[in-house]
């Protein structure tokens, strides 16, 4: 017994060494699927505090560029929304139609606007944490965009911030397509630039060339469809051979993404909740 | 002892700022990253306990991970640094060194106080850019992020000991 008691003694930091490893390890692999591990991310109400005043200071050196940005984006809308509202009005000369339309483009989404505190490019696994959480209404399973494309999808909240799986992270999994074509596949990052992604499996039947639009294929009820992800930069086969491997070029920059918008479709817990159903 | 305490989490709290609002932006050419914050665990008092030194640096390195997102890798890494430090310093400290030395340019020398950090920033790096490549694994770019972020990070260290202890 004394012998024992002073094995523990003479060697008691070996035990707490193992005792912290242990924590360490538990944290690393029970935040995959454990929503309660909230406080252990930039979420949590310090560091939340203070990366927002931090990017309360750092997003005054972008304003100039992301102003040009949304100029830019705006005159083009502009200029196709006249477009289309002209040929609309010679084809059937109907006004309160286009009026119709405008209101039932956005009819079934809720959309929020958030500013991004904390932001990484340059890991394998990459979050975003934005300043608004569940007081704002964000939630789980949201998807997030910013004016070029889609950022991603929401992770995990707090009351006051929330965070998000953007594409540039191995547990990214968005379904898209390429733009005026049915055939889907689904995006998947490699960890190395930050400026490309992957589209995968897409079917080899399909028909897909370099400059082609890859955009959102609206199957699941996080993004409507048609949301713009990037261009095709590069079509290969993929490793097995039996689909397609596009390499995509992002539309959203990463390394300076300031506002973004989290949209929430109203009728998704509808959806989510028959999938689970079928699941069961 | 209380004096002691406060400056050493002033220095806490110092190097954890700098490291998540600063240092993880930094990415030199794709591979190099720079962990600061490690200069804290290597350079407290050569009579701090073993406990000490674990809870410093498991608490550093967690804190570090709050604010990275990145759970339990860097609290894994930093305890494992903190628990070898010990034979670390016996290995490079010299002979005739007093029971309070705080390791450092001006009680180690220049030349003993680069190899010690070295081993020690090696180790550390080690330990946590392997974790952080568990799900894409390429050992030669591996070895390549190692070597890089050790280089980096070894450079910081010296520039800061450079500045505060001369």
């Amino acid at each position: 017994m004394r012998n024992l008691l002073d094995f523990f003694l003479k060697y008691h930091h070996w035990f707490l060494f193992i005792l912290l490893e242990v924590i360490s390890f538990g944290l690393l692999f029970r935040f995959n699927n454990y929503q309660g591990s909230v406080c252990f991310t930039s979420a949590n109400w310090l560091s939340g505090t203070i990366y927002e005043i931090s990017a309360g200071v750092t997003s005054y050196f972008h304003l100039k560029s992301v102003n040009e940005e949304l100029m830019e984006r705006n005159i083009y809308l502009e200029q196709q929304i006249l477009a289309l509202r002209e040929a609309y009005m010679e084809a059937t000369c109907d006004t309160s139609r286009v009026e119709e339309i405008r209101h039932s483009v956005l009819k079934d989404f809720t959309i929020l606007k958030a500013d991004v505190i904390h932001n990484s490019i340059n890991r394998t696994d990459n979050y975003v944490t934005l300043n608004k959480g569940e007081t704002d209404g964000i939630y789980p399973e949201m998807g997030v965009i910013d004016g070029n494309g889609v950022v991603g999808i929401v992770y995990l909240t707090s009351s006051r911030f929330s965070i998000v799986i953007p594409v540039l992270n191995s547990k990214s999994n968005i379904s898209c397509k390429v733009k005026n074509s049915d055939y889907f596949g689904y995006l998947k990052w490699d960890g190395e630039d930050s400026r490309y992604t992957y589209l995968m499996d897409l079917p080899r039947h399909s028909v897909c060339e370099k400059g082609d639009t890859i955009v959102t294929s609206g199957f699941t009820s996080i993004f409507p469809a048609g949301m713009m992800v990037g261009t095709a930069e590069e079509i290969t086969d993929s490793h097995d051979g039996l689909s397609y491997l596009v390499k995509v070029k992002l539309s959203t920059d990463f390394g300076k993404l300031n506002d973004v918008w989290v949209i929430s479709r109203n009728d998704a817990m509808e959806q989510r909740g028959l999938e689970q159903k079928i699941g069961k | 002892m209380a004096v002691i305490f406060f400056k050493r989490l002033g220095w806490f709290w110092l190097l954890v700022l700098l490291q998540a609002l600063v240092l993880n932006h930094v990415h030199l050419l794709g591979c190099a990253m720079p962990f600061l914050y490690v200069y804290l665990i290597l350079t407290l008092n050569v009579n701090t306990s073993r406990k000490a030194l674990l809870l410093w640096g498991f608490f550093l390195g967690l804190t570090v991970d709050i604010f990275s997102d990145t759970p339990g890798m860097n609290a894994a890494a930093t305890t494992f640094l903190a628990f070898m430090r010990p034979s670390l310093l016996t290995l490079f400290a010299p002979r005739d060194c007093s029971d309070d030395m705080e390791p450092g340019i001006g009680s180690m020398g220049e030349w003993l106080f680069f190899r010690y950090i070295l081993a020690g920033v090696v180790l550390h790096h080690t330990v946590l850019l392997a974790m952080e490549a568990f799900s894409f694994f390429d050992f030669g770019f591996l070895l390549l992020e190692i070597l890089s972020s050790s280089l980096l990070t070894v450079f910081c260290v010296m520039a800061v000991e450079g500045i505060c202890k001369k």
